[in-house]
């Protein structure tokens, strides 16, 4: 035969050969088929393979979450002109109506023009009922009922969300965090978030936190009684510095304000009396790292506060000339200056908070779902599910050889079943797919198809006596498929439903599933016929 | 040939009728069962923790099992053993996981330096009942997707119907078992029904090819049909078993229902392709071609 020919009439095994070795780079190379793309190079090196695994095999916590609010859609603020300029000024009435009239907090009433030009109103707190909502809204000259408002926030709020809190479990140093959105058949919609390495209660924390900072100006009015005014909030900071020590339990966080909101906070530092007799007039701060409020006379404070809590109190100092620059009107053209922290830990959730800024609304932790698991107790599933897979294979090798024992017919049946699972397991590791419990029964199912359907194409094959042309094979082969292709073909449509439809872990049972019925029909179980046919017609 | 060989059933002794009979009686038994369960308690089968809500915690503890219940406020609905020892997993109807974790790490003697919560896994109700629908969803899409196969497959009414009766009674079969054995209704066993569709066909499609697309005598193309099916169903039957009980024994719930489920689910394929598909082929082959 020459060597073309040689090619020609083997091509089927030649194909699953290269696809086999394609795997086994895939999966046991350093690197792999594509070179590394980073996010994911400290869990590579972990393991023999090149294989991801997800949560439930590598320890880790997901939470899934409901935002919690209500929103009510293309309200007639009479604020968006027909040629599509806004009158801010009109929704900022409408937010302070609302805000005013339901006593929440400035965060937690949202009126916003979307990108279709309607105007949508949001509430992020559930002890606001619909009919209140929709009253405040009356009250605002919005003519708006309880029908128009519905339970839930804005795609444009859960996209907003959702890059803040992957900014946040980014900054908390997890590498593989990622925060996404699922949505339900009934059309709800979740928050999911998945970290490694991280426990139930910290994610929770790190999540519960709205992270919203303000700079308080602390000051003696006229009166000489002390007063608090908001003067900066995270928002009007545009740029964040990593921390800084400046001497024991003093941590500072270099910012840069915003070019708009810079002239005001400099005028008010100014009005105030910051830069002039305010100068290093705090001392509020107590030796444990806490604030103390309890003091005589006149103070000048500037307070860092995170979600209502005062986390620092420093004066206004001139070591920068900052106090100096502000008075004379320069503070405006670089408007840097420092928050203030007192412990290393603080700087630095302040830094994340700035940097990712505040989570639009809160999520509902009492709809969650959660799912978290030890590191040991992952890689004790790890191990168990290889053993639980290696058990399977056993024991389909032990009934596939029990009912032919001829090893001719047997031993390739089982070694091209393997096959399936290792061009599978390469799959998965080039295309960096984490692997979870599910995928694992996904694997076991894809032998059990395959080897039914080299049962089918065995039992073909020998039909009626020794096979004894090519000719008598390939029609009999070809027989075998038909049925082959139909019962594969109902096994995928059975799972796409899975593979589609968002049902917890189940996504990677079903697409593991699918992908070996595939790989199944086009490369393994034609080369399985190719073998059997050289082994059988040969003698 | 083998160690173990499919037999050949003398299938010109019994009637058509006889034949279904036996299947028909089964799935009238498990209807009955899912129905009875479904006045009695409000579901047919009963709905786990991913359905329900309700919160799962492994707990690594030298806490003896009969006591772990007591170191909760709430009464655990139930503790059981891992194959590891020390490990249990406990379930409880509250969704309260903080709560809870907080509970066992407080009054559960460490074992160790293991840490006494080794996984948590909560479903509120509402999110439960969500996945309730989407289940629901993917079974009615899944089952109807496959019915249409059939239909194209065959373009004759009889054999298809024979499929998909049969691929319905291998349903109902394994969520009878399910509520007799009180395995509540998971994600898992979700993945099993719906392996279960694509998987329990095989057989009866096998059949119907044998039978209807190749020339020979009826009994005969019965038999090797039966051969080869039976091989493939009672190998993954063997599989599915393997990997339930040792899925069980380690503590994996998941792999375990999925194992289980399909176990069942095929051995009432056996019955159904090759009595009750059998039967309506039959009667389809010999009587209902002539009118």
């Amino acid at each position: 035969m020459s060597p073309i020919g040689a090619i020609k009439g083997n091509w089927r095994v030649l194909l699953l050969g290269a696809f086999l070795v394609f795997a086994v780079v895939a999966l046991f190379i350093p690197g792999g088929i594509v070179a590394d793309d980073g996010l994911a190079s400290d869990s590579v090196d972990s393991g023999p393979t090149n294989l991801e695994f997800g949560l439930g095999l590598e320890g880790g916590t997901r939470i899934r979450v409901p935002v919690a609010g209500m929103t009510a859609e293309d309200i007639d603020t009479g604020a968006v002109s027909d040629d599509g300029t806004v009158d801010q000024e009109r929704l900022d009435g409408v937010e302070s109506t609302l805000q005013s009239e339901l006593d929440l907090d400035q965060a937690d009433v949202s009126v916003d023009v979307q990108d279709d030009g309607t105007v949508t109103a949001e509430v992020f707190n559930d002890n606001v009922s619909q009919s209140e909502f929709a009253a405040a809204l009356q009250t605002a000259d919005v003519d708006a009922t309880e029908d128009d408002i519905r339970d839930g926030v804005t795609q444009s709020t859960r996209d907003n969300m959702i890059r803040t809190i992957q900014t946040k479990i980014n900054a908390a140093g997890l590498s593989g965090g990622t925060a996404y959105e699922s949505t339900t058949v009934s059309g709800d919609h979740y928050i999911v978030v998945e970290v490694p390495n991280m426990d139930a209660d910290e994610l929770r924390t790190i999540l519960s936190e709205r992270g919203q900072v303000e700079v308080v100006a602390y000051y003696p009015n006229e009166n000489g009684t002390q007063t608090n005014e908001t003067v900066l909030r995270g928002d009007d900071i545009v740029d964040v510095d990593p921390p800084e020590q400046q001497g024991e339990e003093s941590y500072a966080v270099p910012v840069l304000v915003s070019d708009e909101a810079a002239p005001g906070f400099q005028q008010q530092m100014n009005d105030l009396g910051f830069t002039s007799e305010g100068i290093g007039d705090c001392g509020l701060r107590t030796g444990d790292g806490g604030v103390d409020f309890d003091h005589d006379g006149q103070r000048y404070c500037l307070l860092t506060v995170v979600d209502g809590e005062v986390v620092d109190a420093h004066s206004m100092g001139n070591s920068h000339g900052l106090a100096s620059s502000m008075r004379e009107g320069s503070w405006e053209n670089d408007p840097t200056f420092q928050m203030g922290a007192p412990s290393q830990q603080q700087a630095q959730s302040l830094s994340v908070n700035l940097r990712a800024g505040s989570l639009r609304a809160p999520l509902d932790f009492s709809e969650e779902q959660v799912y978290s698991i030890e590191p040991g107790h992952a890689d004790q599933f790890k191990q168990y599910s290889l053993l639980i897979g290696l058990l399977s294979v056993l024991t389909v090798s032990g009934v596939v050889y029990a009912r032919y024992t001829d090893t001719r017919v047997a031993l390739p049946m089982i070694v091209t079943a393997i096959a399936e699972v290792v061009i599978l397991l390469g799959f998965a590791a080039l295309i960096r797919m984490p692997l979870d419990l599910s995928h694992v029964a996904g694997f076991i199912a894809v032998v059990g198809t395959g080897v039914d359907d080299l049962v089918i194409i065995a039992d073909e094959v020998m039909d009626e006596g020794d096979v004894s042309s090519e000719r008598v094979f390939q029609s009999r082969f070809r027989k075998a498929f038909w049925v082959i292709g139909a019962a594969a073909a109902t096994t995928v449509v059975a799972l796409s439903p899975l593979a589609v439809l968002s049902l917890g872990d189940l996504r990677g049972f079903a697409i593991i599933t699918i992908l070996g019925v595939f790989i199944g029909v086009l490369i393994t179980r034609p080369a399985y016929g190719d073998i059997l046919r050289r082994l059988l017609t040969d003698h | 040939m083998g160690y173990f060989d499919v037999p050949e059933i003398d299938y010109t002794r019994y009637s058509n009728r006889q034949l279904a009979a036996v299947p028909l009686a089964v799935l009238a038994v498990a209807l009955l069962v899912l129905s009875g369960a479904f006045l009695a308690y409000g579901t047919p089968v009963p709905l786990g923790m991913d359905f329900a809500g309700g919160t799962e915690l492994t707990v690594q503890t030298t806490t003896a099992e009969g006591n772990i219940g007591a170191a909760f406020d709430e009464q655990p609905e139930s503790v059981t053993g891992t194959g590891t020892e020390n490990q249990y997993i406990v379930q409880f109807s509250s969704t309260d996981s903080q709560a809870l974790s907080d509970q066992a790490e407080g009054n559960l003697e460490q074992d160790g330096s293991a840490e006494v919560v080794q996984s948590v896994s909560s479903t509120s109700a509402s999110f439960g009942q969500n996945s309730q629908q989407t289940a629901m969803l993917g079974l009615v899409i899944a089952f109807v997707g496959m019915s249409a196969i059939a239909f194209l497959l065959f373009r004759t009414f009889v054999p298809s119907i024979a499929i998909v009766i049969s691929a319905f009674s291998d349903l109902v079969i394994p969520l009878a078992f399910m509520r007799l054995a009180g395995i509540p209704l998971s994600l898992g066993t979700v993945a099993g029904l719906l392996m279960l569709i694509g998987y329990s066909v095989d057989s009866d499609i096998l059949l119907n090819n044998h039978v209807l697309r190749r020339s020979g005598d009826f009994y005969e193309s019965t038999h090797r049909a039966m051969r080869t099916g039976v091989t493939m169903t009672v190998t993954s039957m063997v599989a599915m078993l393997v990997m339930g009980v040792s899925a069980y024994v380690f503590g994996i719930s998941l792999l375990a229902s999925i194992g289980i489920i399909l176990f069942v689910g095929l051995a009432a394929d056996l019955l159904n392709t090759y009595m009750l598909n059998l039967s309506l082929l039959r009667w389809y082959k010999f009587e209902g071609v002539r009118s």
